[in-house]
């Protein structure tokens, strides 16, 4: 568990930092819109509920994560191609997904050794690849901003 | 389409060339193993299966094979014959890398034949490797090293393996040069524990390491603390303070720090001790540190709780502690003067500067205070280590403090006793004596309590005088020794020239002189040269060393020396420059200014004689062997006449005789053109031997060119300057037997066809082109003719194209036929006469024809006068004499 909520640290340490870099390489008109253009509104986004048990609160963070990594890789893929040049906000995108990987590998290991889970339905968000750019830009922002939201909740639960 | 064709005939020839080779290479047989590969000093043992058509054909069996390793026969021994075409061979204790292990045959029981060769190799199988361990840097992806056990001599893959519970990672292959190590293609993940090995594969088997499983979070060398920097504090001159940047991994883990500092000329580090700083922090202050003084520090972090990699050092930082006031009262003494005069005496105070660890700081001034008894205080400020003063003959005390920044030392105090003072406890018994190259001195203690010693001495010597010097010491030691400065000069240097440096250094501090210093001795040397010593006087503080190797490293120290011995400063290292300053430029710039000069007289030069260069590289000079003294006739026959090819030349564009004229200076020729003048005459010379001899240029003459030159004539000197060929025919033209022998000549004295000893016999030909519209200025050619009042005829000769056509060539011998029959008729000896300004542009213009009847010393209108062409004759042509046909 400790390692589990280091991860949940360590990604809530840099979650505010990789939206800033963020909504900073898209450009106006998102750094002086936040509200209205990253406001964490994603839609089909699994719920977290830190109050529950520690099974039930591990496998929400398994779906939240499982959410968050496919959703991070589709960013990732648009902004190297939106901002090819923003080479920091990749990177750190990459990073990102890495340790939510780790956490996926960590959580299933508990799910699977304390509490006898092998399986967890997990949910994917939207495919942006049809989207306009701006539409990219912005789901982008809103994902980043609800994963800002939720890491920070997950890793006061932890 | 060709390309096709191409890679179709490639590819045939290929197919068909690899077709006929493995036919040509089909083997008799076989060994097998294929390839072996055995264990180094195992035993290995091979099959050698022979065809059933080579069994026939060769008359052999299995019984005829010979095995052979490296080309050495296998001793029979070890063969062993399984059927009649097998033969088998066991290779003991095999312990080369390599064997070149072949079957052969006697084929028909006598001519020996390869049958199959294979290459043993031998190594050992891996071994199970060991100390596998792993490191993250911090930003960079891990690397795993291990110990990969004893050398195979086979080539051998060690793969590392990783995974996590979850899902695997790519094997990472060690590179054959580092089969030790190897850095994964992922970013690391911390958090999340990974599990390693290494597995080992070569011919002989596999091998599999210790499985590893470790976060790698555990595994970190952070990156080193930066942006360290020091300040120190006015109110504390003990400490200063350290701050730093972390480094960013700091973000996932705490951090423990390792803080060490120096002084700054120190080489031995202090700690500050672990754990005052074994939490993340980004500053530190030192303390109990000495004030005034330089310290350089330097910090490394890793994680808090020990499971990881200590960083690198930080980059060095330095700073000073702040000062603080003088720890030490200085030392402190007196000297009287003993001349005394109306009630005073004069007193010199002097008393030793502080050691830097007790001035605490820059010494700003001393302050000395003179009591005498039931007085005013006498302040005096001097920065000086020395003051004298007008006393009275009473008693006084003498204060001392040392200011700097902060504040003043503690006071020394000195009574200087009243004139008629009578010490009452004078020390006993004081000895000096040598010991461990020392000079050691011991006195009895008076018997009552003694405040300090003051030691006063002076070298006895013949050649100088007694310089006392003097030395403080407390009042309860009995014994000291008189002190060598405690340390040497800085030396440096002040200039290096290539073969000399000029070196300079400061006078050493008072307090380390620790007396006087009677001289300096400057060692220096090369790294592999002998150590040389000079001796400098103390007063200097500079010197220069001479007769030094350039672009060499030297090595130069200094010691100081007192009476009492010596001490080293710092070796201080300099090298001499390649060039002096200045020299390069010195040598290239004249060098440049020469090449420069050179280049541009040169450019001269050639402008200048460019005519005469023009006739020395490409001269026109006309091929004699094709010249014909028909050409310089002004009254050729029509070339259609002779020959149809002449029909291309019936405008007359051409030139028929090639002439080529030197303007030469008319005040002075350039010795050039004598020269040239001189090689021509050589020429003529050697031409003269092949002719037919002096005195009469025989028809069998080769044509020669004739120039103008002051040894041939003087006459000619002034008024000519232009080179005329002559053409002396000796032959017919076209094989046609001239009926007379023409002789032809330009001028009495040319190098021409030796015309001087039979001048009768020449014949001028002028030379015409019909479309040259410049027309020489001095053209001239004279011949002498026996009639004195024939006029001069002139033969103008125009510089002219070469004719190289062998139709002109042939013209112009048919012309030179015609000329001659009239020259030999009319032309005898004579003056040759000079013709200036003429022109002979249409000597030989198409269509002259009719006679000259008459040649008189006329221009241009004597030729057009008559309805001929532009051309002038000589004067020894008699009129009517020199009828061109």
């Amino acid at each position: 568990m400790s390692q589990i909520r280091n991860q949940l640290l360590q990604l809530n340490g840099s979650a505010d930092a990789l939206f800033i870099l963020y909504y900073t390489a898209q450009g106006e008109p998102f750094p002086n819109n936040l509200d209205k253009l990253c406001a964490p509104n994603v839609t089909d986004f699994p719920p977290f509920h830190a109050n529950g048990t520690e099974k039930a609160r591990l496998v929400e963070l398994y779906r939240v994560a499982a959410y968050l990594g496919t959703a991070l890789g589709n960013v990732t893929r648009d902004q190297k191609l939106l901002n090819p040049q923003a080479l920091s906000l990749h990177s750190k995108l990459n990073s990102t997904a890495d340790t939510l990987r780790g956490l996926l590998s960590n959580v299933l290991c508990r799910l699977c050794g304390k509490y006898h889970v092998a399986r967890v339905d997990v949910t994917y968000g939207p495919d942006t690849s049809g989207k306009d750019v701006f539409q990219k830009k912005k789901l982008g922002c809103q994902l980043l901003g609800k994963y800002k939201q939720v890491v920070g909740v997950a890793a006061q639960a932890f | 389409m060709s390309t096709l064709q191409i890679w179709v005939a490639q590819a045939l020839v290929i197919f068909l060339t690899t077709e006929s080779v493995g036919e040509l290479l089909d083997p008799c047989g076989y060994i097998n193993p294929e390839s072996p590969v055995i264990e180094r000093g195992s035993n290995f043992t091979a099959v050698c299966v022979l065809k059933e058509k080579c069994v026939d054909y060769y008359h052999a069996n299995a019984s005829y094979i010979v095995w052979k390793t490296n080309h050495l026969n296998v001793p029979k021994e070890q063969y062993t014959t399984i059927n009649r075409t097998a033969s088998s061979v066991t290779l003991t204790n095999v312990a080369s890398l390599s064997i070149q292990l072949t079957c052969n045959i006697f084929a028909y029981g006598q001519i020996e034949q390869n049958v199959y060769g294979i290459t043993v190799l031998s190594g050992f199988p891996p071994e199970k490797p060991k100390n596998l361990n792993c490191i993250v840097n911090e930003g960079k992806r891990m690397m795993c090293q291990w110990d990969p056990g004893r050398e195979t001599y086979l080539e051998t893959n060690f793969t590392l393996k990783s995974e996590w519970a979850t899902e695997k990672f790519e094997d990472c292959k060690a590179k054959p040069d580092t089969p030790n190590s190897c850095l994964v293609s992922y970013a690391p993940v911390y958090f999340v524990n990974i599990e390693v090995w290494v597995e080992v594969e070569n011919a002989l088997g596999t091998a599999t390491s210790d499985h590893l499983n470790f976060d790698p979070v555990e595994k970190v060398k952070p990156n080193p603390p930066h942006n360290l920097s020091v300040s120190n504090s006015e109110e504390l001159s003990s400490i200063l303070k350290l701050t730093w940047i972390n480094p960013n991994i700091k973000t996932i883990m705490t951090l423990k720090y390792n803080i060490e500092y120096r002084t700054k000329d120190a080489s031995t580090w202090s700690q500050i001790p672990p754990e005052d700083i074994a939490s993340t922090r980004f500053s530190f202050t030192v303390q109990d540190l000495k004030p005034f003084t330089e310290y350089v520090f330097r910090i490394r972090c890793m994680r808090s709780n020990g499971k990881g990699f200590w960083s690198d050092w930080s980059e060095e930082a330095s700073g000073i502690t702040y000062e603080d006031r003088p720890s030490k009262a200085p030392s402190f003494w007196y000297k009287i003067n003993p001349s005394h005069t109306h009630g005073y005496r004069t007193v010199q105070l002097i008393w030793k500067t502080l050691l830097p660890f007790e001035a605490n700081g820059k010494i700003l001034d001393y302050e000395v205070t003179l009591t005498r008894w039931k007085s005013h205080l006498q302040n005096y400020t001097t920065n000086d280590t020395k003051l004298t003063v007008n006393l009275t003959d009473d008693r006084y005390i003498a204060t001392l403090t040392a200011r700097n920044l902060v504040g003043k030392s503690d006071a020394s105090a000195l009574t200087i006793p009243a004139c008629d003072f009578q010490a009452t406890h004078p020390v006993m018994d004081l000895k000096a004596f040598p010991k461990d190259n020392m000079l050691w001195v011991e006195w009895t203690a008076p018997s009552k309590s003694v405040k300090k010693y003051i030691l006063e001495w002076c070298v006895l010597s013949d050649s100088s005088p007694c310089i006392p010097d003097w030395q403080q010491e407390d009042g309860t030691v009995h014994r000291t020794y008189l002190r060598a400065p405690s340390k040497g000069p800085i030396v440096r240097t002040k200039k290096v020239g290539k073969n000399e440096a000029v070196l300079e250094w400061d006078q050493l501090p008072v307090d380390a002189q620790n007396g006087f210093i009677r001289n300096y001795t400057i060692f220096y040397r090369t790294v592999i040269g002998n150590e040389t010593a000079v001796n400098v006087d103390s007063s200097h503080t500079e010197y220069t060393l001479s007769s030094l190797t350039s672009d060499t490293l030297y090595m130069v120290r200094m010691t100081a020396y007192t009476d009492e011995g010596g001490k080293d400063g710092p070796e201080f290292t300099f090298t001499t420059p390649k060039f002096a300053q200045g020299e390069i430029e010195a040598i290239v710039v004249p060098v440049c200014l020469a090449f420069l000069l050179t280049t541009l007289l040169g450019v001269l030069f050639c402008f200048n004689k460019r005519d005469l260069i023009k006739k020395h590289i490409w001269p026109n000079v006309p091929d004699p062997s094709k010249s014909h003294i028909a050409q310089w006739s002004p009254h050729t026959p029509p070339r259609h006449n002779f020959n149809s090819k002449d029909q291309m030349y019936s405008d007359g564009n051409f030139t028929d005789v090639s002439v080529v004229e030197i303007e030469a200076n008319d005040k002075k020729p350039f010795p050039e053109d004598l020269k040239s003048l001189d090689l021509f005459k050589k020429e003529k010379i050697s031409t003269e031997g092949h002719s037919s001899g002096i005195g009469g240029s025989s028809c069998m003459s080769s044509s020669r060119p004739s120039i103008s030159s002051s040894d041939d004539n003087e006459s000619t000197q002034n008024t000519s300057s232009t080179v005329q060929y002559s053409t002396v025919v000796h032959s017919g033209y076209r094989h046609q037997v001239p009926s007379v022998q023409v002789f032809s000549r330009s001028e009495s004295t040319q190098p021409l066809l030796d015309s001087e000893e039979r001048p009768e016999d020449l014949q001028l030909v002028d030379n015409v082109d019909n479309n040259d519209e410049i027309l020489p200025r001095q053209q001239y050619f004279k011949q002498n003719c026996s009639q004195p009042e024939t006029s001069p005829d002139i033969s103008h000769f125009e510089r002219s194209k070469q004719v190289s056509s062998s139709n002109e060539e042939d013209f112009v011998r048919l012309k030179q036929q015609q000329i001659s029959d009239l020259i030999s008729q009319s032309c005898g000896s004579g003056q040759i006469k000079m013709f200036q300004e003429v022109s002979t542009a249409d000597a030989f213009a198409p269509g002259t024809e009719g006679q000259v009847e008459r040649f008189e010393a006329v221009g241009m209108e004597a030729a057009t006068d008559e309805g001929m062409p532009k051309s002038y004759l000589p004067q020894t042509v008699r009129q009517g004499g020199y009828v061109p046909q």
